[in-house]
């Protein structure tokens, strides 16, 4: 509750004050809101603080953090606190844009604190409201206006179904809490046979979610959205949508645990389309932006397997997957957002930065390592995590998971082609500013947590 | 011995961060590792022949208590990190130019990723190992080498990373049904598995290796890499990468799905012989003197494969020693071509001639490693080579004779290759060119290993010959609980 509460009143008070200012002046506010935000629900979560008192009038049987949900809220809140910051700031006055995307991370912490089907809902308007508006912000580019659109229509149609899919929900277990629905399903599964309402409505509100966290074959959107909206944007939407999403689906299944074997029957071909439809589409990609979207479908596929499983017991490893996810992506998203500037959209934008831009090329290279889960970087954890935890219950979802990994590699590794390259541009003095002191603490998060990975048992 | 990697580890990020290429410098950094091993040999050699096991020496959680970061040592592995951390300063000592600034860090980074694989004594530690030692050739591949090389570096790495993934997913298996999910050598060793679990986990490990040896149809990749990679990157992929892949096959194949090997080792034994052939009859066809090295090797690579699957302690022992042995030639041989290349600015069997007229010494060495690689008595290459086909030979007659070819093919092969660079008349491009003798010296320290092998081939083999023994041991006790 109190990050929502930082960011939410955070965002309002630099709406008002910042009115009259540039962008830029209100980023490192903004960015500071963000931090302290992510600072307090972790110490909440590591129990030093604790803001109980404060938040006594919230009914804790609809919303409530465990610790593991507040490390996740910690690493939105830090993932936005990058993406605000190192891209660029829009050159117009008005924080808008920064205070939109604030909002919308309100929305996504509390789909991670939701205990009820009305609040999921709730946190998936707030998540997605703001960013129907953001995803056309640059309004000058008739791309970001169709991704703004398309994104409002598949949000409105994907609502829909996620609303009929909980009205099922309620009316075949006559509740909306999740730990009610639990126990009857308890006893559901002591009578061997589930209401088909419930059923059916699981699948509904599934759907809806699979929309929103671009599973194939719900994934259509994703890739023009991606591509028409702002890179900053692009890159809040893979990362805190996406984060959001799954944790919030990994909070609604935990609720149908007794069914898992029956979901798993439809969740698993999904999963194994997502992945190697994905990786596979990804490879024929011209533009690296959108390989990137492709990308982060994948990462999907990846994600839903670890939802047939046990999930409350291994709920760490989908926390440390989505922070590995997010480092890496915010990384990528960022590089392409400093080097394409112009026409060209494919890889060769990164030619011969590792001459003129060492630090972006070591950048780049570690972030899509740790996005293709290499050794040495906290991808390869994730990876490996997700997939073991995985393994005794899904294990061909597993093997064919490794399989589309494998072709992961050969187009993440296409800017390494032209990476080496001699080039035209000299040497750019490396220079210490906000941008690459967050950009250096980024890699060495990634590297530094992948080498000493015990560091991740104590964060999660 | 911990040191072993955390060393050039922190070497290499030093030499990273310095601007100014020195070579003597560089050297220096590289022979960190042997300085290490020299100085622990004689409590560690003692050690190895007392426990004749794979006996641990660090061990230390690293990722909550299943993987531990554990490392063993035994006489296999002595004389792997013996070669590792001779050949890569010599590797370095070859490198002669100050264009490749990237060089050295990577060199030194691969050279704590393959002390770590050799040493590794956890399953995840292991891939993690086998894979950090990629990485940096990928890079030294990709960056240094002669033409546009994506399509072959990708090609490489998306073969190699396939099979580390298989390998990856056989281990996984293999902890899912290990004491509390323990990863430990010897606890994912005491796994008991079905023949048909065995074979699935079996062809997981063969494919990582197959491909890393690389045996006859997994090798696609082999050439084209050896032969564009830059000189000191085929040096380390064919001197000590593939080296991993024979190892693995001893110290994590066998033991851990020795279930299967009944089943796999008429297969793997065909295509070792069939690799031998097709890689020696190719080679003698070649004009690039890297490629025809290239395949030679991969008709090596493929007689010690066969020898180890022969399961027969001189079979081993060969094996072993021929892994140590390959090594030494086989960067011999890519040194004297980088040498010829540099200072005649060809490979080309056509091109060249007549070097030896004024290049006595670098002929003499060139010749020594050459005729080590040929395994001619008393040289380097014929006690590995012997025991190997007598192993062989004890385990079918047929397949003894095919793989005996290697050695005429070898002869053929590797003597039209002297001829014609180094004999003959001189060509307008070899004419009154002196090789400064200061780029012998990589070669003067290959040659005191291609004749003291040879002379002494014992000396060697004392090293592991009980670890060895051990290793057979265990193999045979666990084929024993299946029958």
């Amino acid at each position: 509750m109190i990050a929502i509460a930082i960011v939410f009143f955070g965002a309002l008070a630099l709406l008002f004050l910042g009115i009259n200012k540039e962008e830029k002046q209100l980023q490192l506010a903004s960015s500071l809101i963000l931090g302290i935000a992510g600072l307090a629900v972790f110490a909440e979560s590591k129990s030093m603080i604790s803001f109980d008192a404060l938040f006594a009038w919230v009914p804790s049987s609809m919303i409530a953090f465990n610790p593991t949900a507040q490390v996740i809220a910690a690493v939105m809140a830090f993932m936005a606190m990058i993406i605000v910051n190192i891209f660029p700031a829009v050159k117009r006055k008005g924080m808008d844009i920064i205070g939109l995307m604030m909002f919308s991370l309100c929305g996504g912490i509390l789909m991670l604190g939701s205990q009820h089907l009305v609040v999921l809902f709730l946190g998936i308007e707030i998540l997605s409201i703001p960013l129907f508006v953001l995803a056309g912000s640059d309004k000058d580019n008739l791309f970001g206006n169709e991704a703004s659109l398309k994104y409002f229509l598949m949000g409105a149609f994907s609502t829909a179904i996620f609303l009929l899919g909980a009205a099922f929900l309620y009316g075949g277990t006559g509740t909306m809490y999740f730990h009610e629905m639990l126990l009857r399903l308890s006893f559901s599964e002591h009578f061997g046979e589930f209401p088909v309402l419930v059923k059916t409505g699981l699948i509904l509100v599934s759907v809806g979610l699979l929309f929103k966290v671009s599973a194939i074959p719900f994934h259509f959107w994703s890739p023009d959205v991606y591509e028409g909206s702002p890179n900053r944007i692009a890159a809040f939407m893979a990362i805190i949508v996406k984060i959001a999403g799954f944790a919030a689906f990994a909070q609604l299944l935990s609720a149908f645990a007794p069914m898992q074997t029956w979901y798993a029957t439809w969740m698993l071909p999904v999963s194994i389309i997502t992945v190697l439809g994905g990786n596979i589409i990804a490879l024929v990609q011209k533009s690296y932006k959108r390989m990137l979207a492709y990308s982060s479908i994948s990462h999907a596929g990846y994600l839903l397997l670890f939802l047939m499983q046990p999930i409350q017991e291994n709920i760490r490893v989908l926390g440390i997957y989505l922070l590995s996810y997010g480092l890496g992506t915010a990384i990528l998203f960022y590089l392409f957002d400093k080097y394409a500037q112009g026409e060209d959209k494919s890889v060769t934008i990164f030619s011969g930065i590792s001459k003129s831009q060492p630090l972006d090329a070591l950048a780049l290279i570690v972030a899509t390592f740790t996005v293709a889960g290499i050794p040495s970087t906290i991808g390869f954890i994730a990876k490996y995590q997700l997939f073991t935890s995985a393994f005794p219950s899904v294990k061909w979802g597993v093997l064919l998971a490794l399989i589309g990994s494998a072709i992961s590699i050969s187009y993440y590794f296409k800017p390494f082609r032209v990476l080496f390259n001699s080039s035209s541009e000299v040497k750019g003095a490396f220079s210490i500013t906000w941008k690459s002191v967050c950009l250096l603490g980024a890699v060495l998060g990634m590297l530094i947590l992948g080498i000493f990975p015990i560091i991740l048992n104590w964060i999660f | 011995m911990e040191l072993l990697i955390i060393a050039p580890l922190v070497l290499a990020l030093v030499s990273a961060l310095g601007s100014k290429w020195n070579k003597w410098l560089s050297v220096a950094f590289s022979l960190v590792g042997f300085a290490l091993i020299a100085i622990n040999s004689n409590s560690v050699y003692r050690a190895i022949n007392e426990k004749n096991a794979f006996f641990n020496i660090v061990d230390m959680p690293w990722l909550g208590e299943t993987i531990h970061f554990s490392l063993g040592l035994d006489g296999i592995t002595f004389v792997l990190l013996l070669l590792t951390n001779i050949l890569i300063p010599v590797i370095v000592l070859s490198l002669n130019s100050d264009k490749s600034p990237a060089m050295i860090p990577l060199i030194l980074f691969m050279q704590a990723g393959l002390n770590g694989v050799f040493m590794a004594q956890d399953g995840i530690l292991f891939y993690l190992f086998w894979e950090l030692a990629m990485i940096p050739i990928y890079f030294i591949t990709l960056i240094y080498s002669e033409r546009d090389s994506f399509a072959t570096t990708i090609r490489f790495f998306v073969y190699t990373f396939v099979g580390s993934l298989a390998m990856l997913a056989s281990l996984i298996y293999l902890g899912s049904k290990s004491v509390n999910g323990s990863f430990a050598y010897n606890d994912l060793y005491n796994v008991q598995l079905g023949l048909r679990e065995s074979i699935w986990v079996g062809a997981g490990f063969l494919l990582a290796f197959a491909v890393k040896i690389p045996l006859f149809p997994f090798h696609v990749w082999q050439p084209n890499t050896y032969t564009y990679a830059p000189a000191q990157g085929s040096m380390l992929l064919s001197g000590i990468m593939l080296k991993m892949g024979l190892y693995g096959l001893l110290r994590w194949y066998f033991p851990m799905a020795s279930e299967s090997i009944d089943f796999y080792q008429p297969i793997i034994m065909t295509l070792a012989v069939i690799g031998v052939i097709y890689g020696a009859i190719i080679a003698m066809r070649q004009d690039d003197m890297k490629r025809l090295i290239a395949y030679s090797s991969l008709s090596h690579v493929g007689l010690i494969a066969a020898g180890l699957f022969a399961l027969n302690s001189s079979g081993f022992m060969g094996g072993i020693l021929q892994m140590f042995v390959h090594g030494v030639n086989v960067v011999g041989l890519f040194i004297a071509v980088h040498i010829i290349e540099r200072n005649y600015g060809s490979r080309s069997l056509n091109e060249l001639g007549g070097i030896a007229k004024n290049n006595k010494a670098f002929s003499i060495l060139f010749f020594l490693v050459l005729i080590g690689t040929v395994a001619a008595p008393l040289t380097n290459g014929f006690p590995g080579e012997f025991l190997l086909l007598k192993s062989l030979f004890d385990y079918s007659t047929t397949y003894a004779i095919f793989a005996g070819l290697t050695i005429i093919l070898c002869a053929v092969y590797m003597l039209r290759m002297f001829q014609f660079s180094m004999l003959g008349e001189e060509t307008q491009g070899t004419q009154n060119k002196h090789i400064p003798m200061i780029e012998l010296l990589p070669l003067f320290i290959l040659a005191f290993f291609v004749i003291s092998i040879g002379f002494f081939p014992q000396w060697y083999m004392d090293i592991f010959q009980n670890s060895t023994k051990g290793l057979l041991n265990i193999i045979s006790n666990a084929k024993g609980v299946l029958s």
